[in-house]
Formats: structure tokens, C-alpha cells, sequence
């Protein structure tokens, strides 16, 4: 997997040249998805300025907009007028809306940001623990229980539970409330207010957890059991350190780096997934913005959704990449092969 | 010259190379190998059972996927009516009322005929004699009895087809009324005819205003729970009667339908416009099953060409194509997915596409490692001495080694591809005429499974996929299991 | 009394196929200060005796009988905890063999010495790491390289650091299992002469666990010889070499070449090391021993004391006192 190409990547490295390489890579890798974008949208049949300018618009106030918007320009003209706007985060506006892309996103943008926080911080954890747990003791339960949600995590289709659980908990036994991040209108007073947050994030990040927690669960049970087999081990245990100590101290900090690693190697997928839990829990963040603006054929907001997607999971690979750097000393010492 | 080539280049001793006889004695190894794993097992059983519901599917249901109105909207699984909530449910009741099902149960100079229409089949046909005037005009009323032990449904509808044929003072009435076991009468149609008139169809539904201002409801009332109250026997009743003073009246009626759209039906109920979920479900295997095969073929092929001639040529191509990979494996799928399939359209074609080329990457990548620790080889090294160009070498020597590889990648790749599918189905980005799983989920949650609690229409498409994908993977881990015993790779 | 004494220890791995009865009533004893050495061929049980001593037993392992006693106190029903506080690392610690893994990769090495300090000392860890450095430097690595990581260091240094994390909490007895074995001849001497050193110094016990006879006869004063799980022979190591009384013993001592002699073939004993999920009956070596006769095979010889401290399990000890060479027969071309 991607750890495997990471370590080949930096044997032959120091740390400050490695991370120099990374991140020249991810910009790198920002400037195709962009000029992709561009190019995507200037190469759609049809007329391109209907893509930037609402084609209900009447001819004349078209006509307007095109100079202004530069589509009469030469295309590398509008390339280069495209590239410093991204940069400058100036995203046009929305066709339904009417209202600047950048200022709905900033609207959403904490919402995403809360609800994946907090799905990913709980299923990180509760994996490892869980993990962790079961490599202690081998007793069948805990195996079973780390296998069949391992398993489970595989098999099941996130948005197939989450739609479950909206039903079951939702409709069924109304406890949670079934779409949105806050209630409408909203409750009186701080407290009350961040109740009622919490109450609506119950559901999909609880769903989020179950079904994720399972993979974690099982990979810190596996490179746990290796780590316990070392002989490192048997020389903690002999110098007379205590269960626990050799557990933690010995066993899980030398899986740390892997894991760690891991847990920002999975970042982009939980942005992926985000997308379809905003969708199912109507949650006013940046993933449904994204689907609802290609659905109604908005495209300034699509595409500025999707550019801030990408410039997630593009930090997020790198900040992987950074992370693992650190965690492993074999690479922060700039040593030779271990 | 090719002869030569091959023996050259044929390793010593091992079935690296494979032959033709080699693939054969190659495939009875695999599956001794592989029956050996229960878990490969029960995956490949699973997977033969949805083989079996895609291919047989005309077969395993009398409907077509996007039939409408075959009851209900929402109706509940024929099984539910074990359920306390369904108790008593009505299943869809469709007649079609032909000559010699009619009762004449009161007739004044009338009387019941049959007749044969090339186009409309067999005819009921009423006779009515002439009548003078301030005489009580000739009536018969023609009587169905329907035995209706359910609770009242939510709607019901009639199709009555007739044709006049009567002299030009006649004044000829028809109407059509529902009986309940009470013997109350709900007239819910009628109409009059002046002389003749040629073929006509009457379409009356419950839930048309006319019928409602007929019964002496208001807009927000049902019909068919006023009418239907009560369990027990119905007669649909058709009152043809008709004053003529000049000659006789003769009414033809083709068969009469009468429907009372069930809220139960089929194996899994209908959805919002009364399509039957069993068909769906069943149809839906043949796309995903279709769907997941092409897409992680296409996906595979790419990833062994790109992996196989970055790893062979190296040098600048590689890093071209590493950085490429590298691109694309930054890129976030799912928002990628979404954003190109709007624009490429909604066609089932092209997800296959879209998922293919997202998905080549990590195939390219093993394939490039395999061929890169494979280039070493002793074979290799004699066949290019031997004067054997790149292609041939990698077609040849390179494509079969790395092909159980290949073979393991395809079958764990299929149940992505599904899951991609099902997912851009489920957000509305997928092909519309096209019944798919992801769809159904899609259809389930925006017209209403949630708050009519039918969770016979979310959980079967949903289990569908999960099983589904689960007995791709198994199948996948048992085969990397027993063709790459050193590539099992954690996580 | 003996400083340490074990008395008839047995220890049998549970597994599938059966037990294993690696370590079956093994009895030697040492005296303080004086360093003994168990040699054998791979396999014979050597190692799990020094895991059972320690108590580091797999989940498998169990301790079937027998007694081991440090200064009169039973070791083997301690309960586990004042086992672990009072005596592992404390009062018996181990070299293990393969330091390559015994240390930890991802922990610096100095602070994996310091860890045994603190763990069963109740000192500042300023003091705990002044002493690391002492350690660090008693077996001849530069304490500034305490902040190091094990990768950084070769075969030989970081056996050196594994010695001076045996010593951490100044141990009565030390265990070295197969210290020198992973290690090339030159490095081999150094780290030997280490180890020699330190014992004088510190006065400590010492068990050498290998399989290499000419270390045994450089380090140490005692040695027994065990085979399939028993010793078969011990004494001190100048009586067992220049007059070996067990057939097994007399095999090991010819099978060394000399490089002070002339040439000679090289002399192997042959077969192999018993299954000791089943072992043979009667004396163990009788498969594999030119003298086996009928008793050999039926009962199994008891231990004998011939010549002071030299003792023997052998029905044909009187035999080798004799001073023939029965291997002679036994050449390989």
C-alpha cells in the first residue's frame, strides 16, 4: 500500500529532503486536479460561458458577463485568470443562489469539518483501543468481536447503514432527529444550542464510527500480535516491567508509527465518505453542497467544491506523509537502513 | 523462428511459462487449491446464487422492472400481512367483468346478450326493448358480487368500455355503483347517452374529484375508505337503462375492469408508482453483476499494461507513470466520480468508465513490483539475447507470471466497483431507466420509504449489495490466498 | 548451601502433536561468584531452561515439578508479582542471544537501561541515568551515545549494551544465553572478555548457556552437559573436558577440531537430537550411543558421583574412565 512506497521513498532521503520532496509532489498534484478542472469544464459540449453564466440570463446581459468574466478571452488568458482566482479563493457564484460560492462554503465548512472531527477522532480510537484489547487477551471474545466487526466493515456499505439507522433511530424509535445540523429554528442560549448540535451529530457520526471502527480494530490487533512476538518483548518482560508497561510502553509504541500513519493515509477516504453521510443526514456541509450543486447543474458551486475537497485530501496526504516522517525515528535520524 | 524463441526462453524446470496444456493442469491446481478454503467456498456459492437470480430473472418474476400500478404505491410484502400493523391488508384484486360473469338481478324489458368484437373480445350486450312514453324507461342492472374480507384500501378504480347503438330519441343511462355488505349503494359513475354513440371508455378513479363530489365528499376525504368500510360480500353493480320510444336500444359493453389497487403485494411490495421492488431487486443483479465484471476488468487491464511497461522499461516512463498514479491516487474518488459523471451524463456506460480509470492504480503498482523482481530472471535476460523484442517479451514471458496477480486484483476489485456504482446511483447520479440497487435506495429514500416506515424496500437492495460485495471479497482473499501465498498483503 | 540450586526442574511445552518435554528433572547448583556453563547441541532444551528460570514462559510452557532455590528462597511459588518486583531483573537477569531484536528499535538505548533501573528502583531518574551512563561505559560504548538508537549501533556494540542492561540493577546471577552466538569471531572475543571482566569485578554468578564448548572452557569453572532435556554430565569444567564419563560428552569434546593438533578427520556424532515429544526410553542417548545395550535401553542410568564434584548419568561411565576412545570407530570420510 502506500506505506511500503513511503519507506522506499524515504530510505534513500534525509527528513528535510523528503519532506521537500512530499511536498512538491502535493502541489504538484493540486495543479493537474485544477488544470483538470478547467479543462473538464472549458471542454463540455456545448456552450462553455453556460457553465459560468446562467444561461437564463437575457443575450445582453450575457454578452456583459462574458467580457467580464474574460470568455471571450484567448483560452491560456483565461487559464491564467482561472489559476489566480482559485488562488485567490474567488469562486464565482452560484446559479441558484446568486450568492458568492466562497461565502456558502465558509458556511458549511465548519460543519464538515465538525462532523468528520469527530467520526474520525471516535472510530481512530475506538479502533485501537479495541484493537489493542484484543491482542492483550486472546481470549474468543474479544478475537470475535474484532473479526466479525473487521469483517463487517468490509462487507457493509456505509450509506446501507446509515440508512438503517435513520430509519431504525430516526423514524421507528424517534430519538434523533432525521436531517440537518441544527434544529430549525434553533434553540435559545449557548447550551441549549450546542445540545441540540450534538444531538444532531449523534447519528452520523455514530454510524460513521460503527462501521469504521471495525478495519482499525483489526489492523492494530495484527501489527499488535507481531509487535508481541518480537524479542524485544521478551526482554521487557524479563527486565520485570509490568504487564502494562510492556503492552504500552514496548508493544504499541513501536506500532504507532504504521498506525499513525495510517490514520492520515484514511483521511482522504473519510472526506470521500463525508460526501454520501452529509447526503443521507441532509447535513448542511460541504459534501451534500457538492451534490446538490451538480445535481441542479450549478457548476461555479460545484466547482468550488470541489476544489476545496481536493485541497483537503491533498493536505491531508501530505500532513500523512509529514506524520510518518516524524513517528519513525529510523527517518528522522536520517540513519541508514535498519 | 518463434519455435525457437520459446524453447530459449522456457526456464528450466518450472511451469512459470505456461503452455496451453500448462493453463489447463494450471486451472485443475487452482480449483483443488481453492476448494480447499471455506470461506472462497461459501463466497463462490453466494456468488452463483446472484448468477442465477440475474440470468434467470424473467423467470423468477412475472413483472417487468418498471411495470407501474400493479397496486399500490408503497404496498406492503404479501408476507406482511403476518404483521400487526398489515393485518387485514388488502392484496390487489383486478377483475374484468366479460358476459356470463354478470348477474342480471333485475331486468324490465331487458335482457342479456353476447356478442363477439374482433378488437374488444367478447361483448356483454344489453338488450332494451322500446318503451312508451311515460312508461317506466327498460333497466337492467347487471351485478358482479366481490367478496371483500380486508381492510379498506386506499383506492380503487373501474375502466368501462361501451358502445351505444339506439334510435335517435333514445335517452340511454348508464351508471356504476359499489354495494357494500350493508346494502348501502355508492353510485361512483354514470353518464348519459343521447341516440348512439360510438366506442367509449370511462376511466373512473377513486381518487378523481368527480367520484368525490359523486359521493358527497370533500376534497380530503377517501372514497375507498368510505366506501369499503365494512368486510364482508360487495356487488358491483352497472345499471344500463334507457327510454326509446322508437326502436330498441342495444348497449354493448366490453369486459368491465374493475381494480382495487392492494396494499400488499409480490415478494417485496411496490414503490411510489406501484412497480413491483421483487422485479427490481431481481433485475438489478444482472447491472451490478454486469457493472462490477467490466469495470474491474477495465480497471485491471489498464493497471497491468501501465504497471507491466512501467516496470519492464523503466527509466523515464516509469517515473512518468508513477507520477501519474501518484496523481490519481491523490485525486478524492467519490467528489471526482460525482462531478465527472454529471457531466459525462447519466448513462450506465459511463461509470464503468469513470470507475476504470480510478481504480487502475493499484494494480499498476503490483504488477510494476512483480515485473520489476521478474525483469532479473535468467528467462528474460536469454530471451532478449536471443533477439526478442519488448512487447514479445512482456506478452510472452512477463503477462503469464504475472497473471494469478492479475486474477486476484479483478475479483477483489469487482465488489469497488459495485460499491462506486451503487454509491453515484444513490446520489441521483446514476442511469435512470436502468433498475439498479443503488437506485432503489435512491427512489427508497426520496419518495417516502422512511416516513412510511417500509423497510421492505431499504433493507433487500441494500443486503443485495452487501452480500454481495462480501462474496467478492472472500472469493478474492481465498484466490490471492492460493495463487500468491507471499503477496498477502495487511491492509 | 549452595547460592543457587535447581532441583529436579521440569517444564513441558503443551502442544498440539503433544508434550514437549523440553526441560525433564534438570538439577545443578552454583556457587556465589562462580560462573556455569550449560552446553548442548540446538534443541536440547538449553534455552527453555533459561526462559523457565526467569519465569518467561509462552503461554504453552508449563512448569511441571521441581524446585529452585537463590539463597534458600523458593522461587517457583512466588506469586507472580513479588516474583516480578523482587527478583526478575533485580537479583537474576539474562544476556539474551540475538541482540539484534532484544532491543527495542523504536526506544533510545540508554533510556531501555534506564527503564530496568526505574522499574525496580526507587531512584530519581537524573540518578537512574547517571548510572545508565556508568553501565554504558563499564562495557566500553561512549555514554554519549545514551540518546542513540539501537539502529545505530553494530552487531557487537549493541551486544555490549544488551550486557550492560543485564547489569542494570546489579544482579546476583546472570543467565547468558548464547551471548556470542549471532557474532563474529573477533567481536565474539571482545564481547567474551567483556563479559569475563565484569564477573571478576563484580563478583556475579553467572549460568553460559551454548552450545559452543571451547566459551565454556574459557569462562567458566563449572560446566553440565544436557541432552533431550537432562544433564547428562557435570563437574568442573578442566575434570568433564580432559575426562569426559558420558558417552554424549566424549562425542562433543572430539568433535572439536584443534587447531594445535595435527590433522585429523573431523568426528560427528551421528543421528540427531531425539523428539522429545517421545523420547526414547530408558537413557536417552541409547539410539545414538556405540556402548547402548539392553539395559541402556531399558533403564534409565542414575547420576553418579565419580570423582569429587564430577558426576555422571551413564550405566558405562566406567568405560570412558578407562580412558578409551569409543568414538574412534565412528569416522566420517
Amino acid at each position: 500500500m502506500g506505506i511500503t512506497a513511503l519507506q522506499n521513498g524515504v530510505k534513500v532521503l534525509g527528513f528535510r529532503a523528503y519532506l521537500f520532496r512530499r511536498a512538491v509532489s502535493a502541489l504538484l498534484v493540486l495543479f493537474v486536479i485544477i488544470s483538470f478542472n478547467f479543462a473538464v469544464f472549458r471542454l463540455m459540449p456545448g456552450d462553455p460561458s453556460s457553465l459560468i453564466i446562467d444561461p437564463r440570463f437575457t443575450p445582453e446581459a450575457i454578452a456583459l458577463l462574458r467580457q467580464q468574466f474574460g470568455l471571450d478571452d484567448p483560452p491560456f488568458v483565461q487559464y491564467v485568470k482561472y489559476i489566480k482566482n482559485l488562488v485567490t479563493f474567488d469562486l464565482g457564484q452560484s446559479f441558484t443562489s446568486r450568492r458568492p460560492v466562497i461565502d456558502e462554503l465558509k458556511e458549511r465548512l465548519p460543519n464538515t469539518i465538525t462532523l468528520f472531527l469527530t467520526s474520525f477522532t471516535f472510530t481512530a480510537l475506538l479502533g485501537i483501543a479495541v484493537g489493542v484489547f484484543a491482542a492483550a487477551r486472546r481470549g474468543s471474545f474479544a478475537e470475535t468481536l474484532v473479526t466479525g466487526a473487521g469483517l463487517f466493515t468490509y462487507a457493509v456499505p456505509t450509506f446501507f447503514f446509515q440508512l438503517l439507522l435513520l430509519l431504525l433511530f430516526g423514524y421507528y424509535v424517534p430519538i434523533f432527529p432525521i436531517h440537518g445540523t441544527i434544529s430549525a429554528p434553533p434553540p435559545e442560549g449557548t447550551w441549549a444550542q450546542l445540545l441540540d448540535r450534538l444531538h444532531h451529530l449523534v447519528l452520523p457520526a455514530g454510524s460513521n464510527v460503527i462501521i469504521g471502527f471495525g478495519s482499525w480494530a483489526l489492523y492494530t490487533r495484527n501489527a499488535m500480535l507481531e509487535a508481541l512476538s518480537q524479542d524485544y518483548i521478551i526482554t521487557a518482560r524479563a527486565k520485570g516491567l509490568s504487564e502494562r508497561a510492556v503492552l504500552y510502553h514496548h508493544a504499541l509504541r513501536s506500532v504507532l508509527p504504521p498506525i499513525v500513519t495510517l490514520v492520515f493515509l484514511s483521511l482522504p477516504g473519510l472526506v470521500t465518505g463525508a460526501v454520501i453521510t452529509e447526503t443521507i443526514f441532509s447535513w448542511h456541509g460541504v459534501g451534500r453542497y457538492l451534490v446538490d450543486a451538480v445535481l441542479q447543474q450549478d457548476y461555479p458551486a460545484a466547482q468550488g467544491a470541489f476544489y476545496l475537497i481536493a485541497i483537503a485530501v491533498i493536505v491531508s496526504n501530505f500532513l500523512a506523509d509529514l506524520v510518518y516522517g516524524l513517528v519513525d525515528p529510523r527517518i528522522r535520524v536520517a540513519g541508514e537502513n535498519a | 523462428m518463434n519455435q525457437s524463441i520459446t524453447q530459449l526462453g522456457t526456464p528450466p524446470a518450472r511451469r512459470a511459462t505456461r503452455t496451453r496444456t500448462g493453463l489447463l493442469s494450471g486451472l485443475v491446481a487452482f480449483w483443488a487449491q481453492f476448494r480447499r478454503r471455506p470461506y472462497g467456498m461459501v463466497g463462490l456459492i453466494i456468488l452463483i446464487l446472484y448468477a442465477i437470480m440475474a440470468l434467470a430473472a424473467p423467470w423468477l418474476t412475472p413483472y417487468k422492472p418498471d411495470e407501474m400500478y400493479l397496486a399500490d404505491r408503497l404496498a406492503a410484502p404479501v408476507w406482511a400481512r403476518y404483521l400487526p400493523r398489515f393485518k387485514g391488508a388488502p392484496p390487489t384484486l383486478r377483475y374484468t367483468i366479460g358476459p356470463g360473469q354478470w348477474d342480471l338481478t333485475r331486468h324490465e324489458n331487458a335482457s342479456l346478450t353476447r356478442a363477439t368484437d374482433q378488437e374488444r373480445g367478447e361483448l356483454t350486450v344489453v338488450q332494451l326493448s322500446p318503451v312508451l312514453p311515460g312508461e317506466a324507461p327498460a333497466t337492467a342492472e347487471l351485478s358482479f358480487p366481490v367478496h371483500y374480507p380486508h381492510n379498506p384500501p386506499n383506492t380503487f378504480d373501474a375502466k368501462i368500455t361501451y358502445a351505444v347503438e339506439a334510435p335517435v330519441d333514445a335517452q340511454t343511462t348508464l351508471s356504476y355503483s359499489i354495494i357494500d355488505p350493508q346494502g348501502t349503494e355508492y353510485t361512483v359513475w354514470d353518464t348519459t347517452v343521447y341516440g348512439s354513440s360510438d366506442w367509449n371508455t370511462a376511466t373512473i378513479d377513486s381518487r378523481d374529484f368527480q367520484v368525490k363530489m359523486k359521493l358527497g365528499l370533500s376534497f380530503f376525504d377517501d372514497p375507498a375508505t368510505t366506501v369499503f368500510a365494512t368486510k364482508g360480500d360487495y356487488r358491483l353493480v352497472l345499471r344500463v337503462s334507457s327510454t326509446a320510444a322508437s326502436g330498441p336500444v342495444r348497449v354493448r359493453l366490453a369486459g368491465l375492469q374493475a381494480n382495487i389497487l392492494g396494499l400488499l403485494h409480490g415478494l417485496l411490495g411496490t414503490d411510489h408508482v406501484g412497480s413491483d421492488l421483487w422485479t427490481q431487486l431481481v433485475y438489478g443483479a444482472r447491472i451490478s453483476l454486469i457493472i462490477g465484471i467490466l469495470a474491474a476488468i477495465a480497471a485491471v487491464a489498464i493497471g497491468t499494461v501501465i504497471g507491466l511497461i512501467s516496470g519492464y522499461l523503466g527509466g523515464k516512463i516509469d517515473e512518468f507513470f508513477m507520477r501519474v498514479a501518484d496523481v490519481f491516487l491523490s485525486v478524492p474518488t467519490l467528489p471526482i466520480l460525482i462531478i465527472l459523471s454529471a457531466f459525462l451524463g447519466k448513462h450506465i456506460g459511463n461509470i464503468v468508465l469513470l470507475v476504470a480509470a480510478f481504480s487502475w492504480m493499484t494494480t499498476a503498482r503490483v504488477v510494476r513490483s512483480q515485473t520489476l523482481s521478474l525483469k532479473q530472471r535468467a528467462f528474460v535476460e536469454a530471451a532478449r539475447a536471443a533477439g526478442a523484442g519488448n512487447t514479445y517479451i512482456m506478452l510472452t514471458h512477463l503477462l503469464p507470471n504475472v497473471f494469478p496477480l492479475v486474477v486476484a486484483n479483478t475479483v477483489l476489485m469487482m465488489p469497488v466497483a459495485i460499491l462506486y456504482e451503487a454509491a453515484l446511483s444513490f446520489l441521483g447520479l446514476g442511469d435512470p431507466r436502468i433498475p439498479t440497487w443503488g437506485r432503489m435506495l435512491q427512489n427508497a429514500r426520496a419518495f417516502g420509504a422512511f416516513t412510511e416506515l417500509a423497510w421492505w424496500w431499504l433493507v433487500p437492495p441494500g443486503l443485495a449489495i452487501t452480500l454481495l460485495t462480501l462474496s467478492f471479497t472472500l472469493i478474492g482473499n481465498a484466490v490471492n490466498e492460493v495463487l500468491n501465498p507471499r503477496y498477502r498483503e495487511r491492509t | 548451601m549452595a547460592f543457587f540450586e535447581v532441583k529436579e526442574l521440569t517444564m513441558y511445552y503443551r502442544t498440539l502433536r503433544g508434550q514437549v518435554k523440553a526441560v525433564d528433572g534438570v538439577s545443578f547448583a552454583i556457587e556465589k561468584g562462580k560462573a556455569l556453563g550449560i552446553a548442548g547441541e540446538s534443541g536440547c532444551g538449553k534455552s527453555s531452561m533459561a526462559t523457565t528460570l526467569l519465569r518467561l514462559l509462552p503461554n504453552n510452557g508449563q512448569i511441571m515439578g521441581g524446585q529452585v532455590l537463590m539463597d534458600g528462597q523458593s522461587l517457583l511459588d512466588m506469586p507472580e508479582e513479588q516474583f516480578r518486583r523482587r527478583i526478575r531483573w533485580k537479583r537474576i537477569s539474562m544476556i539474551f542471544q540475538g541482540a539484534m531484536n532484544a532491543l527495542n528499535p523504536v526506544h533510545r538505548v540508554g533510556h531501555q537501561i534506564m527503564e530496568a533501573i526505574l522499574t525496580h528502583e526507587d531512584v530519581s531518574p537524573t540518578e537512574a541515568r547517571r548510572r545508565a551512563e556508568d553501565l554504558l561505559n563499564m562495557v566500553g560504548i561512549n555514554p554519549k551515545r545514551f540518546d542513540d538508537f539501537p539502529h545505530e549501533f553494530s552487531g557487537g556494540m549493541k551486544q555490549r549494551v544488551v550486557i550492560a542492561m543485564a547489569l542494570a540493577c546489579n544482579p546476583d546471577l546472570v543467565i547468558a544465553d548464547e551471548p556470542t552466538t549471532a557474532l563474529d569471531v573477533i567481536v565474539q572475543a571482545q564481547v567474551l572478555k567483556a563479559i569475563d571482566d565484569l564477573r571478576q569485578r563484580l563478583g556475579l554468578s553467572m549460568i553460559m548457556i551454548t552450545h559452543d564448548l571451547s566459551v565454556i572452557a574459557q569462562m567458566c569453572d563449572d560446566v553440565a552437559i544436557m541432552y533431550a532435556g537432562r544433564i547428562v554430565e557435570h563437574g568442573s569444567a578442566v575434570d568433564v573436558y580432559s575426562q569426559p564419563l558420558h558417552p554424549y560428552t566424549a562425542g562433543l569434546v572430539r568433535a572439536f577440531p584443534n587447531i594445535a593438533a595435527g590433522r585429523s578427520t573431523i568426528r560427528s556424532i551421528p543421528g540427531s537430537p531425539p523428539n522429545l515429544i517421545d523420547p526414547p526410553t530408558g537413557c536417552r542417548f541409547h539410539p545414538r550411543c556405540p556402548l547402548a545395550d539392553g539395559r541402556c535401553r531399558a533403564e534409565e542410568p542414575a547420576f553418579q558421583v565419580v570423582a569429587g564434584r564430577h558426576a555422571v548419568a551413564c550405566h558405562k561411565a566406567d568405560v570412558l574412565a578407562g580412558g578409551v576412545d569409543i568414538w574412534q570407530q565412528r569416522q566420517l570420510a
